[in-house]
């Protein structure tokens, strides 16, 4: 079994007492916890302005799963963003130098994590850690 | 200027050919700034005991409203629960975005685009007396002269459960708390739930507008009906 952690610490100022928060997860597959997610796909990419794109496709294989996905947009203009949308519904705008790490549903064909980038060509890096995939048949 | 960071990291000695070791920090500020974000829900703890058969009851854990739309808003949630089955589904409105697993945390941007809020106006008029009542959302007012623009002004100072009001003389806006098609606002001079007890005075709804729900709304269901934990908070702007 794969072991993948992930990790996240959050510190702030804005309370008058500290406001903290931290959590580690080991990414396991779905209702378990002795067996890791064992596949992964990554990539570092730049996005133009102007069109949505299909960052992850989903498949049926990944349905009821506990994919996990991260995205980090390392544009360093702070007017830019990339917006995360999920099927159609916008989850958020990742702006310059903000990551996210989410579960990642793909409940139909269409629950594609999909990615439009404003104000300028934004470079991301994302990970997504899954499991049950088969790659497609060659078919030509 | 509050400082908020957060750091994500990923790590994995056996995943990959090579080691796996990914890291990065961000500094939360407000959209398209280096303003640092300036307020927060401070970290929650929700408890889902819900009963009943699946799908069990949902929670929203923060509605649309709490935050600016488009606004650079960061949400984190954990399910705190350690019996590996139990899982939380995470929905942004009516949109599943996924399964949050015993130990799992999710820390995403939130878009938190909003509704619109029913909004009404009722003009007090006619001939109040002492003693005359308007009741909505629960609360009755009694008219505590014949003025109308004093019985405007007693109904504005009433804190409605589910309404904001503003005044001008003798006519009062209400606003709802919550976006929403709540069904309150049945037409632009009509609304349900209201009721006069007046001789001669009147309470009319002079204009009126429905609203419309929420896109955003951040929506949590458990997978069992026993106890589950969410931790959770909001950042935002």
């Amino acid at each position: 079994m794969a072991t993948t952690t992930a990790s996240m610490a959050l510190s702030s100022d804005l309370l008058t007492g500290a406001l903290s928060a931290t959590a580690s997860t080991t990414c396991m597959k779905a209702g378990t916890t002795a067996d890791g997610l064992d596949q992964a796909r990554m990539g570092y990419n730049l996005i133009p302005t102007g069109t949505s794109f299909d960052l992850l496709d989903a498949t049926a294989a990944g349905a009821d799963k506990a994919a996990k996905v991260m995205i980090s947009n390392d544009s360093t203009d702070e007017t830019y963003y990339v917006t995360i949308v999920i099927d159609a519904k916008t989850i958020g705008r990742l702006y310059a130098g903000d990551w996210m790490f989410i579960p990642w549903n793909q409940d139909d064909a269409t629950h594609d994590l999909e990615i439009t980038a404003t104000n300028g060509t934004n470079t991301i890096t994302w990970m997504c850690f899954h499991e049950g995939e088969t790659l497609t048949t060659q078919a030509d | 200027m509050a400082t908020t960071t957060a750091t994500i990291t990923l790590e994995s000695s056996d995943l990959l050919t090579d080691v796996l070791a990914l890291s990065t920090s961000a500094t939360l500020t407000k959209a398209g700034g280096s303003t640092g974000a300036t307020q927060t829900s401070g970290l929650a703890r929700t408890n889902f005991t819900v009963g009943g058969v699946s799908p069990f009851t949902s929670k929203v854990i923060y509605r649309a409203n709490d935050a600016t739309s488009n606004g650079a808003n960061k949400v984190y949630l954990k399910n705190l629960s350690t019996t590996a089955a139990e899982y939380f589904t995470v929905y942004i409105d009516q949109e599943q975005m996924g399964r949050l697993y015993a130990g799992d945390w999710a820390f995403f941007p939130w878009s938190a685009v909003d509704g619109t809020e029913e909004t009404f106006v009722v003009t007090i008029a006619g001939s109040w007396a002492e003693g005359d009542t308007w009741s909505f959302d629960g609360i009755t007012t009694t008219a505590a002269n014949t003025t109308v623009a004093d019985i405007a002004a007693q109904i504005h100072a009433q804190r409605f459960p589910n309404w904001t009001t503003s005044i001008s003389t003798a006519v009062v806006t209400f606003t709802a708390r919550v976006a929403g098609a709540a069904g309150v606002v049945t037409g632009t001079t009509a609304i349900t739930g209201d009721t006069l007890a007046s001789s001669s005075g009147t309470a009319n709804i002079t204009s009126g507008a429905a609203g419309t729900k929420s896109e955003s709304d951040i929506i949590v269901v458990p997978s069992v009906a026993t106890t589950m934990d969410l931790e959770h908070m909001l950042i935002k702007e």
